[in-house]
């Protein structure tokens, strides 16, 4: 170790002083920070209720397909055999073929319950998180169809890319161990 | 800022109420007796925990600290990079990184505390060892030095001037980065990452086509991004400038063969030079006054740029003050290309009330930029005035803040290659 064994010189003191100095303030700098307290991670959460479904999440995620995906809230859902999240405004018939169908990839499931009741759901590996459903169940119905974080894809960015381009400012910051913010329980 | 809070708290309970209004249609009792079930909502699902994270960093920068610095061998410190970035690049994808971390740590030291202490560690960890045996970090442990490293083909000599140009951008994006973050415009350092992308396997394309671009480009100027981007470089070359155990070409006695200097990619070895003689010290000395009496000038005049800056450039990036300016360009029939507009009359906010907010954003963003404009001045004075500073050098020495710690001049090296035999 050079630095050790050479004579304790002037030049030398000052380049300890210097070290311990620059040191010091690094550590300064991060007790300021953190305090040294243990606080838990934060994970990124779409706000439902500021959510203006502009379809940013399905294209500004870093990942392709986006880590927004629909989700389903079924205690706020009617049941509505005309579903206003599944089928197209203009829908030639009332049934399940694609043509009359809002979501662009057939990501949602109809399935008849009883008379005259369905029950939709989200096949969530084809949900591209693009917001058509959830802005129609918002408009017509009673919204129960809404955009979430899925936490199973999120890298967690230190810096959501969503998050910056969001034009509702829906975004949030939310403590790991609640990782969503659920309509039907907001 | 009180009131802005208050606000959007009442907006957000008003929405919440009419939310509820919304239930148009009622959910059915079903005869059947069928459960309306509940959505699966997958938890948060991390690599490793924050303590393995920190460990495992501590523990890389240890090993890369003995491989440059005892073991001394090339091919030890590019197959630990390689492991490195395998683990700190496509295992863990990035994200939390030292680099991003400046902002984190900025933002948290602002407001007095708030950090995750993992994030803290990622931080100053680097820094520390970087005060003590130099830049090891971006030796082995970086991912995205491990990643430019592997693409160095032939490197070109960078024209003195045009390095000391460039060098100043990793300087601009760190000051002005951490004024753009503090004013909570979002994290300009993570955004300009180009790697993050590739390492993730899955990104937009052109932040893919960014990443590919950089490594393409580094097969001729090594190590582009951590040269002349990479604003945590300039925290570490200041630690490492003071290092106690610098990075040393060779322990022996230096032959001044010239061999090191046409295998370093960086050009971080210092040639030897002798101590000039009295009349070229006398016309120095007098280009020192000039310069000295430049200074000022400089920081003024950068003070002033900064202010300019921040508000025709940094804050039109703010989310408020962007809203702002789509409410005074909106028109009823160009309601599509305004979705902002959408959003803040979803959110009760009035046009007066976004326009008090985003004079005031802009107002500290000119003055955070005029800051980070005087200490740019500051730095860029320092370093010219440090050129006319000569000191004797007998021997090819590594460069303290420039090496990164290849290892390249380590096999070069006549004088090692006699120690191993």
């Amino acid at each position: 170790m050079t630095g050790s064994k050479s004579p304790p010189t002037r030049r030398n003191l000052l380049s300890w002083l210097l070290r311990a100095g620059t040191g010091s303030v690094v550590a300064a700098l991060v007790y300021r920070a953190s305090g040294f307290h243990r606080s838990g991670r934060m994970v990124w959460q779409l706000d439902p209720r500021k959510c203006i479904q502009c379809g940013k999440c399905e294209t500004a995620c870093v990942l392709q397909p986006s880590a927004v995906k629909c989700t389903h809230g079924y205690a706020m859902c009617g049941y509505c055999k005309l579903c206003f999240g599944f089928f197209k405004p203009d829908a030639p018939r009332l049934d399940e073929a694609a043509e009359n169908q809002i979501c662009p990839t057939g990501a949602i499931a109809r399935k008849f319950i009883e008379a005259p009741y369905f029950e939709y759901s989200i096949k969530e590996p084809l949900c591209t998180g693009c917001g058509l459903c959830v802005k129609s169940c918002a408009n017509f119905g009673n919204g129960s169809l809404y955009l979430q974080v899925r936490h199973d894809r999120c890298k967690n960015c230190n810096t959501c890319r969503i998050a910056e381009l969001c034009p509702a400012q829906a975004f949030v910051r939310v403590p790991e161990e609640s990782p969503y913010l659920l309509k039907e329980k907001l | 800022m009180k009131g802005f809070r208050g606000s959007l708290t009442l907006c957000s309970w008003m929405l919440a109420l009419s939310a509820q209004a919304e239930s148009r249609f009622p959910q059915p009792q079903f005869d059947t007796g069928h459960v309306v079930p509940e959505a699966y909502h997958p938890s948060v699902t991390a690599v490793v925990s924050e303590g393995t994270d920190v460990a495992l960093l501590f523990v890389a920068l240890c090993v890369a600290t003995w491989l440059v610095h005892r073991v001394r061998s090339r091919f030890w410190i590019l197959a630990f990079s390689l492991l490195c970035l395998v683990w700190f690049g496509f295992v863990r994808q990035g994200c939390f990184c030292p680099i991003g971390a400046i902002q984190n740590v900025a933002v948290a030291a602002w407001q007095g505390g708030g950090l995750a202490w993992g994030i803290a560690a990622f931080f100053a960890l680097p820094l520390l060892f970087a005060l003590l045996f130099g830049r090891v970090f971006c030796s082995a442990v970086c991912p995205l030095g491990a990643l430019q490293d592997l693409f160095i083909v032939r490197p070109l000599r960078v024209p003195r001037t045009v390095n000391a140009v460039l060098r100043l951008i990793p300087l601009i994006v760190l000051l002005f980065g951490v004024v753009y973050t503090l004013n909570g415009a979002g994290y300009l350092i993570c955004r300009t990452d180009p790697f993050v992308g590739l390492f993730r396997r899955s990104a937009p394309l052109p932040l893919l086509l960014t990443g590919m671009a950089v490594l393409l480009l580094g097969m001729v100027i090594a190590r582009p991004y951590c040269r002349y981007f990479c604003p945590y470089a300039v925290l570490l070359e200041v630690c490492s400038r003071l290092a106690w155990e610098p990075i040393k070409i060779t322990k022996a006695t230096c032959i001044n063969c010239r061999l090191c200097v046409g295998v370093c990619p960086v050009e971080a070895v210092e040639i030897p030079r002798e101590i000039p003689s009295a009349s070229t010290r006398a016309g120095r000395f007098r280009l020192f006054v000039r310069l000295l009496l430049l200074a000022p000038v400089l920081v003024i005049a950068l003070t002033c740029g900064g202010w300019l800056a921040g508000g025709t450039l940094l804050a039109p990036a703010h989310p408020v003050v962007k809203t702002y300016e789509a409410m005074v360009q909106y028109t009823p029939e160009t309601e599509a290309l305004y979705p902002a507009v959408e959003a803040a009359k979803k959110q009760k906010l009035t046009r007066e009330l976004l326009e008090v907010q985003a004079r005031e954003i802009t107002q500290r963003f000119r003055v955070g930029s005029a800051v980070a404009g005087g200490i740019l001045g500051l730095i860029i004075a320092l370093r010219i005035l440090g050129l006319s500073q000569l000191r004797r050098r007998a021997e090819h020495e590594a460069n303290r803040t420039n090496c990164i710690a290849c290892g390249r001049c380590y096999p070069a090296c006549p004088k090692n290659v006699k120690t191993i035999q």
